[in-house]
Formats: C-alpha cells, structure tokens, sequence
C-alpha cells in the first residue's frame, strides 16, 4: 500500500512551480519533505488532493494503485488521502463536531451512531488536550494559529485517513502547542499509515522522528535521505544544499 | 350593513387607484421593477366554498405543529378558520368590521395611507375576506396564530388585508403563509399587512413567502407600528415568487421600543425580487437591529434596499442595518443597498452592505474531508442562511425553510458546480 508520485509537473496560470517531482510514500512510514520556499511545497500539498488552482501537466499520483491524477478532491479523500492544511479555510455556520460528522459520515455507507461518535472524539479531544466548547464553535471561526492547527490533527485522528500530508502543520505554533501536535502525531503513526510531514524547519522532527527525508528546491527534489538529513540540514543551511547541487550540475 | 369607515375608505382608494397609472419602479444602475408583463385584467377575485379540510398545500408547509388559531384565504374567500384560544379574537376582516367594529377601527388602515400608491390604493378599495387578530391586554399565547394566504389557480387577483393588534403587555407568535401550487399562468397578490404592538407587547413575527412556479406577482406593504416598551421580533422569509415588490416599514414610535428585523431571500430562475424596507424611529431611546441575508441562482434578480431613518426627536438611539447577497451564478444579478437618514445627534447607528459569491477555497477545504461538492455548497449556503434562521426560533418553520433552502439548492447544483468551476479556474 503506497502513494506514488511520479515525474509530476504542475503549474499554476502564471508559471510550472514543480519540474518533475518523484516520490514514494509506503505505509507505516513517515517522510519529511523540507525546502525554502513555502509556496513551491505547498504546490506538491495542494496538488495531491487536487486543488482546482493547480494544474497537473504531466506525471501521476498513485494511491494504493488507484491513479488519482484527475480525481475531485473528495475522490481523493475517500480513497484515503488527508492533508492537514497550513491555512485552513473558515467554515461558518457549521460547528466543529457538525462538520466531523460530516466528514466522516462521507466517507461511509451507514451514518456513523452518536455513541460511538461521541466516544471517539472525545477519545481524541483528550489527546489534543482540546477543551469541551471548541467542539461546539464554528469551525475555524475566530480561531487563533494555535487552534486552527489542533482542529486539522483533530480531523486527522478522527479520520484516520491511510496517508496523511501536513503541510507547514508546525509554522507558527509554541513549544507547547507544538509538542502537543506531534504527540497525537505519533500516536497515529503505525503500520496501516504513511505520513508526509512539509516543514520548512527541523524543529517538528526532533518531535516526530522521520524515516525518510527529501529536500525540495526549486521545483525538483534535490537530496535524499535519513533523518539524519534533517541534522545536516540544521546545522548547515539550505544555502549549502543549494551551493552542492550547483556544484553537482557544474 | 357594511361600516361605514370601511366604506368610505374603499371609496376613496378607488379614485385613487383609477387616477394612478401602473407603476414601474427604477433606480440607477440595471434596476427596473416593471409590470409591463403582468395581464391585470385578465385577472379575477376568485370565491370558493369553505373547507372541510385543509389543502395538502397548507398541511405540508404547516406540519402538525398545534396552534393558537388558523385561519385561511384561498383567492378572495376566507375557506377555513379554527381559533383554538378562547382569549383571541382571529375572523374574517370583513366579520370584524361588522361585529366588532369598536376593536377594528381605531387601527384599521392607521399606518396605511389609502393613497400612497396604485396598488396600496387597490388593496384598500377591492380587498375580500381579510384576516383580523386582536390579542387582548395581559394574555400570553404560547401557541402560534397562523394565517395563511392561498392562490390556487391562476388567473386570480388576491386583494388581502390582515389587520393585528396585539394588547398592552401581551405575548404571542404571529405567522402569515403565502403559498401557491406550481401552476402555469398568472395571478396577482397585492397585500396589507399592519400589526400595532401596544405598550409592553412581546410579538414574535415571520412572513413566510412561497409561491412556487406560476406566474405570480407580490405587490405588497406591510407594516410594523411598535409602541412604548414592546418588543417586535420580526422574520421574513422570501422563497419564490415570479415577481414579487414588496415594502416592510418597522416604525418604534414610542420610547423604549425595540425592533429586531431578520430576513431571508433565496431567488431562482428567473424570478424578480424588489425589497425595500425601512425602520423608522419616531421617539428616544429605542434599539434595534436589521440583519437580511440572500442568494440568488438562475438568471435571478434581487434588490434589497435597506433604511434607518431617525427623525429629529429621535435621541439615544443604538440601530444597525446589515444586509448580504450571495451570487450562486453568473447569470444572476443582486444589489444590496443599506442607507441612513439621521436627522438627529447622540445616536449609533451603523450599514453595511456586501454581494458576494461562495469562495472556492472553501468548497477545496470541504471536499478534501470526503464532502462531495454539492454538499459542500448546500453546508455553505445553509451556514450563511442559519443565522437568520436560528432567529426563527420555531422549529416547524425552521426545518421548512431548511428544507426549501436544500431543494432549492438542489435544483440548482449544475449551474452551481460550473459557477464554481469557472471561478476557480479564472483565480
């Protein structure tokens, strides 16, 4: 079981912002996908659940051997993809447990029963450490960064979707929200799912320690690796990695 | 013997009526409000037999909620009335104004000049049947009063009057129904409404408008009048109707009224919609609110002109106006137009005025949680629309005009899906 990415192109009406991406996801592990610029990873997030903003010139995304490349985004999600967004977009009138119902209601043949409902997100609220009258505000409504990032890991725990994407998930966030984030991150990390964690910083992988790390630049992915990556990453910059390409191409 | 003011009122309205040529209204800008289309005199007061029972029409739209009283017009006739409160009064207008003429007259057409207008002035000449209700002084009703106005079959002109007074300190739950079948042809509506809420009267109020598919024109004014300390809660909910101009004053007269003004319009094929409504505050220290909300699909048009006006004696007033238009397509054309007159210092009163369309990255957010897009626009729509339905505060009603909103909605998803289609493709 696997999401594919592969040769894949995308652009937006002004430009192509990924030159041929290619990239491997099996379940039961966790990828970090790090690079300077936000908006180029972003593009890769957006474009796997097939943000109407972003065209797919060339390439495919495989997940679980179903071709997705052209599929709506909600085709996508019921097949099993879920990304937590940097920017989630406000839902009003629609309250955070209406809206999980909703979710994950979409997603089966048979309404899911209050009880049991009821039972798994308070399951999950007390792993995001999450209080009681969130659930009952407009989703994303007058949240603050902090909250809007607790309720897309609550989605995540409650969808329990077989690859998930976070992108930019720990930009903004304190040390605490932070530590609390990755600590339901970890606790739906497993065999029966993959993850793609976009960061632009090491800092969420000290927490959430990935097995495999990619570097993102300019639109292709330019170094493979461990974690340890990250490490080099940290202690050396992105201008080094930049600076080694170059040097590779020259 | 018909009473006498009633008479010389319809005299009067009648040369005024005859004087007056059929208005067509417009404004600057695309906005025209014309009748041209309308055929009035192939158009007749249509009389019917009372009823033994209720059209499948009313019962639908009614549920099985229990009430206070019902009472129902169909064309020009009253066919059915049931006053379950012994402590009202609700009857034919036209039984009113004989029987109780003491209770009628010192409001009757108060707050309705019989010559402000062509078809002000023909309601106040031809109407039929009519609908009275008089809440006495100190008498709560739990239990809603329900009037509804039918037009069955085209080729009928509705000439209606509903006159309501509710008592010093009284409470009680008001809605009129105006419902049609789909039929093809035309037909008129042109209605009076006046409610007077006495000093200290708590009146909860919503005007519930669907009138199909036919051909049917609403020329109406209604008209609020709220004295000393008395509250109005007023809803108006405006589901369909081919052309439909109507006028919907609040006036708080005296000190210490308070108006809370919330509307709702959902516009589709080609229909017209031209609301104005105007909240006029005569005396101090009052407060209210106007909140109205709508969405147009189809090759639509819907105008909402919103005014606060505070005449000079009028201090210490705390009033706000909001209204929002939602384009569900390209074809389909909205205005929303808040304005202020103030004519006084020491008041806080605030407009806004928005039209806009469901954003794209919002739908995108849906459907990445499994939401197909349809659904997605229906949670959109309804979230924008549920504020103004939440201030219905009756739960048959709501789960109507929810019910309505999704079919609505439903018919309308081709149009919506490429609406949307096209916008994100042009961000």
């Amino acid at each position: 079981m696997t999401l594919e990415i592969s040769n894949l192109h995308v652009r937006t009406e002004e430009r192509e912002i990924l030159h041929g991406v290619d990239l491997v996801v099996r379940k039961g592990e966790t990828h970090a996908l790090m690079g300077p610029n936000g908006s180029v990873k972003s593009t890769l997030a957006n474009s796997l659940m097939g943000n109407p903003n972003y065209e797919v010139t060339e390439g495919r995304i495989v997940l679980n051997g179903e071709d997705l490349t052209e599929a709506d985004p909600d085709e996508r999600a019921r097949a099993g993809l879920f990304m937590a967004f940097q920017y989630p977009a406000t839902i009003p009138g629609v309250s955070v447990a209406n809206f999980l119902r909703m979710a994950m209601n979409a997603g089966r043949e048979e309404p899911i029963k209050v009880k049991e409902f009821g039972a798994l997100l308070k399951e999950n609220m007390d792993l995001l450490r999450i209080n009681r009258e969130f659930t009952s505000r407009y989703l994303n409504e007058g949240f603050s960064g902090g909250e809007k990032k607790r309720a897309e890991i609550l989605q995540l725990a409650m969808l329990q979707p077989d690859f998930a994407v976070l992108d930019e998930t720990d930009s903004g966030l304190d040390i605490d929200a932070l530590r609390i984030v990755s600590d339901g991150v970890n606790a739906m990390r497993g065999d029966e799912r993959g993850f793609l964690i976009i960061t632009h910083y090491t800092r969420i992988l000290e927490y959430v320690n990935p097995d495999f790390v990619h570097i993102l630049i300019d639109g292709r992915i330019v170094r493979e690796g461990g974690a340890e990556l990250a490490t080099e990453l940290e202690d050396k910059g992105y201008e080094w990695v930049r600076e080694e390409v170059a040097a590779g191409a020259g | 013997m018909p009473a006498e003011f009633v008479e010389n009122r319809r005299r009067a309205a009648l040369e005024a009526y005859e004087a007056e040529p059929v208005p067509t209204w417009r404004r600057s800008g695309f906005w025209t409000t014309s009748l041209r289309g309308l055929d009035l005199d192939a158009l007749e007061p249509k009389r019917y037999e009372p009823l033994e029972e209720l059209p499948q029409i009313v019962k639908d739209d009614l549920g099985d909620e229990e009430h206070a009283a019902l009472i129902v017009q169909q064309g020009a006739s009253v066919v059915y009335s049931d006053v379950a409160d012994e402590r009202i009064t609700v009857m034919p207008l036209e039984r009113a104004v004989e029987e109780v003429p003491e209770l009628v007259e010192p409001y009757f057409g108060k707050r309705l000049p019989h010559d402000e207008a062509k078809f002000a002035a023909g309601t106040a000449a031809f109407w039929t049947g009519g609908v009275f209700v008089h809440v006495p002084k100190n008498v709560q009703i739990e239990k809603p009063i329900q009037v509804v106005w039918l037009i069955d079959e085209p080729g009928t002109a509705q000439w209606a009057h509903t006159l309501a007074v509710v008592g010093d300190m009284s409470e009680c739950k008001l809605r009129e129904y105006f419902v049609a079948p789909d039929f093809e042809g035309q037909a008129l509506h042109s209605g009076a409404f006046e409610l007077y809420a006495l000093p200290g009267a708590q009146v909860d109020l919503a005007h519930y408008q669907d009138w199909g598919r036919g051909e049917v024109y609403d020329l109406s004014t209604r008209r609020v009048e709220i004295r000393r300390d008395a509250r109005v809660k007023w809803v108006p909910i405006h589901l369909g109707g081919h052309l439909t101009k109507q006028t919907l004053d609040i006036i708080t007269a005296e000190p210490g009224s308070d108006m809370r003004h919330t509307g709702l319009y959902f516009t589709e094929r080609n229909e017209h919609l031209d609301l104005f409504t105007s909240d006029r505050h005569e005396a101090a220290h009052k407060t209210g609110d106007t909140v109205w909300k709508g969405a147009l699909t189809g090759d639509s048009r819907a105008s909402y002109e919103g005014l606060i006006h505070i005449i000079p004696k009028a201090t210490e007033v705390d009033t706000y106006l909001q209204t929002h238009s939602m384009l569900l397509s390209p074809k389909a054309k909205g205005d929303a137009i808040p304005s202020l007159i103030v004519e006084v210092d020491n008041v806080k009163a605030s407009h806004g005025g928005t039209v806009g369309e469901l954003d794209p990255e919002q739908i995108f957010y849906m459907m990445t949680r499994g939401i197909s897009r349809a659904e997605a626009v229906r949670v959109m729509v309804e979230g924008y629309f549920e504020e103004v339905v939440q201030r219905l505060d009756d739960p048959g009603l709501e789960d109507l005009v929810r019910r309505r909103v999704a079919e609505k909605l439903h018919g309308a998803e081709e149009q919506v899906r490429e609406f949307i289609g096209e916008r994100a493709e042009t961000t």
